[in-house]
């Protein structure tokens, strides 16, 4: 799959390909605006990665012309400028998301994953957390690769809770992923499929936790050994 | 020299002096011109009385002459009533006829005196005020004289004089009231620029360092200073354009570097010096970040009018730091009610506060343990621990910049608290510490609730 980083940073881009090498994604690199631009006329990506200082302009101008010319592809935007509204701009003008510097390569990746894996986006295949996996594609999960099975809605909030990893869902999410519109739900009824799945996973011995977080919602992690 | 407040005030007050000084001269030329009628009134009436006296002047064929006064005006002349006499003089002064008992003169007579002359008299303690007339009668030259004693004036004129202050003379007060009231709506007018331009020079603020007062409706004469101030405002916001530029150059210089820095040591081959080195340039990443928060808060307000969901921020906080509290060990649950609360202020610099209270209280919460996000209807917003807590004499250090209980403390800046107290002051919010009664620490949020409908 192949990338795009627009950085006028020579080292942090060269870096970048490298760690994003090493995470499975061929890149092409490029330093500034006009390039950017021509490269974008001619080739697909299957998602940038765009700093917004670049030397001959705004990353953001670029961004605008994409989304313009109604072009999907995912754009993460790179960026130093931290403040407020800076970020709230980015958004606007159709990032897809956001990293402020100094951001960490494995954050990177994950929040690429994200963008790859939305419908209609390039990534299909597989998520996994330790000895869990779940296919999107037949949404199967295993443990260890023994296939389980679960009811549809607690497979539903394993899915859900699998493509948020290292983030927190919250109940109202599950609660539309789940029951979508339709009428009312029982106070608790996410509670108990959440429960449910917790049991199941760990008496099939998944190494992951399902982790409540009161009032906020849920998370999915890897189980903690303790603490030494 | 009195000092008055506004213009409004000062015109007011002057021309109320006006008024009063203009409405005493008013009625003293008034009243001095109703005199100077009457005068000429009265005038006209004796030199007429003479004229008509003069008129039954008859020559008698000895050389001597005769008055003949018809009854009507001898009535007039007659001793008890008093108020008109007439007399008529000789070239030599010698009195020919007087209505007066003593058949004395009116006025005494000097040769050469003019054809009509007006005078006035004291006879017997009256004031006598009257006319005297040459003649020429049968070849003698006789003056005719007739007054008026002057105590016993006409009664209408009388009236009118006396009574002119009550009837007429009031009039110019309500007149010049009415100018006076007039006047201020007037200025009240004019000065209507000025007071649109004090309302628009209200919204300016370091976030708003745009606005520029309007000088094509201002008056020429104040028009330099509003000019001035515009100018001033010009230097003000190249002052904040030169501070956000700063921030926003500094971040990119900082972060940057630490990018590359943090790429590289992630793609070390030995993970062993990779993770140790993380760790220091996560910190130094905090140092950096927290600078730059302080940096930008330095030229940052808020616009009065904004809110914030308060319960949002804190659930917003409260999922984007549960995985980082998690891996450390600590869990968080956000308490209080689960319904939008409004508050005045910035939803942003909200998180920011909250989250530092919240990696503050993971910081030192011990493992196992929840650090607790209350929010109140109120809009009183609490983070609560079960760390050591906060003696009462460090209550207000920790609030100081680069603040630490422990210098070497790998992690700490000692910023987190100093960038929450001034988004409180911005918020013009407060902020409470307290020690919780089975341990650890409580720091209360107290946000302004914003109107519902707004």
């Amino acid at each position: 799959m192949r990338l795009l980083v627009v950085e006028d940073n020579a080292q942090l881009s060269q870096l970048l390909a490298k760690g994003l090498g090493i995470a499975g994604y061929e890149t092409d690199l490029l330093a500034t605006a006009a390039e950017a631009r021509g490269a974008l006329l001619t080739t697909s990506y299957a998602a940038v990665i765009l700093d917004l200082g670049l030397p001959d302009g705004d990353g953001l101008a670029i961004l605008r012309e994409l989304r313009h010319r109604k072009d999907p592809t995912p754009v993460l935007v790179l960026t130093a400028r931290g403040g407020l509204q800076d970020r709230v701009n980015g958004l606007r003008s159709g990032a897809d998301d956001y990293l402020v510097k100094p951001f960490a390569l494995e954050e990177l990746v994950a929040r690429l994953e994200a963008q790859l894996r939305r419908p209609g986006q390039q990534l299909g295949s597989s998520l996994h957390i330790a000895n869990l996996e779940f296919d999107l594609r037949n949404r199967q999960a295993s443990i260890d690769d023994q296939p389980q099975v679960l009811s549809s809605r607690e497979t539903a909030v394993l899915e859900l809770l699998m493509r948020s990893k290292g983030r927190v869902v919250s109940k109202k999410q599950v609660e539309d992923h789940i029951f979508g519109l339709a009428g009312d739900v029982a106070s608790n009824a996410i509670e108990v499929y959440v429960h449910r799945l917790r049991k199941q996973l760990s008496d099939k011995g998944a190494k992951v936790q399902i982790h409540t977080i009161r009032g906020v919602g849920y998370l999915i992690a890897e189980e903690k050994r303790d603490p030494v | 020299m009195i000092r008055f407040k506004s213009i409004i005030s000062r015109i007011v007050i002057l021309h109320v002096i006006a008024v009063a000084i203009t409405s005493i001269l008013m009625s003293l030329a008034l009243s001095w011109l109703l005199n100077r009628a009457t005068i000429n009134i009265h005038n006209d009436a004796m030199e007429e009385q003479a004229a008509s006296v003069a008129h039954h002047l008859v020559a008698r064929p000895d050389g001597s002459l005769a008055l003949e006064l018809p009854p009507d005006l001898q009535g007039l002349y007659s001793q008890p009533y008093g108020r008109y006499s007439y007399a008529v003089v000789d070239e030599r002064g010698k009195t020919l006829f007087s209505s007066l008992k003593d058949n004395a003169p009116i006025f005494s007579v000097e040769p050469g005196a003019a054809a009509v002359q007006f005078l006035e008299t004291h006879h017997s303690g009256a004031v006598i005020s009257g006319a005297s007339v040459r003649r020429a009668v049968g070849g003698k030259t006789v003056w005719v004289q007739a007054a008026e004693d002057m105590a016993n004036r006409d009664v209408l004129i009388d009236d009118i004089v006396d009574d002119f202050y009550k009837n007429v003379g009031w009039i110019t007060l309500p007149i010049l009231l009415v100018l006076l009231v007039t006047d201020i709506a007037i200025f009240r007018r004019a000065l209507r620029p000025l007071r649109q331009a004090s309302e628009i020079a209200q919204q300016i603020s370091p976030a708003r360092t745009d606005v520029r007062l309007p000088v094509s409706e201002i008056p020429s004469e104040v028009r330099p200073l509003v000019s001035a101030i515009n100018q001033a405002l010009d230097r003000l916001d190249q002052g904040f354009r030169v501070q956000r530029e700063f921030t926003a150059d500094a971040a990119h210089e900082l972060r940057t570097p630490l990018s590359i820095l943090r790429t590289r040591v992630e793609t070390l081959d030995d993970q062993r010096i990779a993770k140790a080195l993380h760790l220091d340039i996560e910190s130094m990443s905090r140092v950096v970040g927290q600078l730059l928060d302080i940096a930008e808060l330095e030229a940052f307000t808020i616009d009065p009018t904004e809110r914030a969901d308060a319960q949002g921020v804190c659930a917003e906080v409260a999922e984007s730091i549960a995985p980082l509290a998690l891996e450390q060990g600590r869990e968080i649950a956000l308490l209080g009610v689960s319904t939008p609360v409004w508050v005045k202020g910035n939803a942003e610099m909200m998180k920011r506060a909250i989250r530092n209270l919240a990696e503050n209280a993971i910081k030192h919460a011990p493992p196992e343990t929840v650090v607790e996000f209350v929010v109140e209807e109120s809009g009183t917003v609490k983070v609560l621990d079960r760390g050591p807590g906060i003696a009462p004499e460090e209550r207000e250090l920790i609030f100081q910049r680069f603040w630490r209980r422990d210098r070497n403390q790998q992690g700490s800046t000692g910023l987190g608290l100093s960038i929450v107290q001034r988004i409180v002051e911005l918020h013009g919010a407060s902020i409470a510490v307290e020690n919780r009664v089975l341990g650890g620490a409580q720091f209360s949020l107290h946000f302004v609730a914003a109107d519902k409908t707004a």
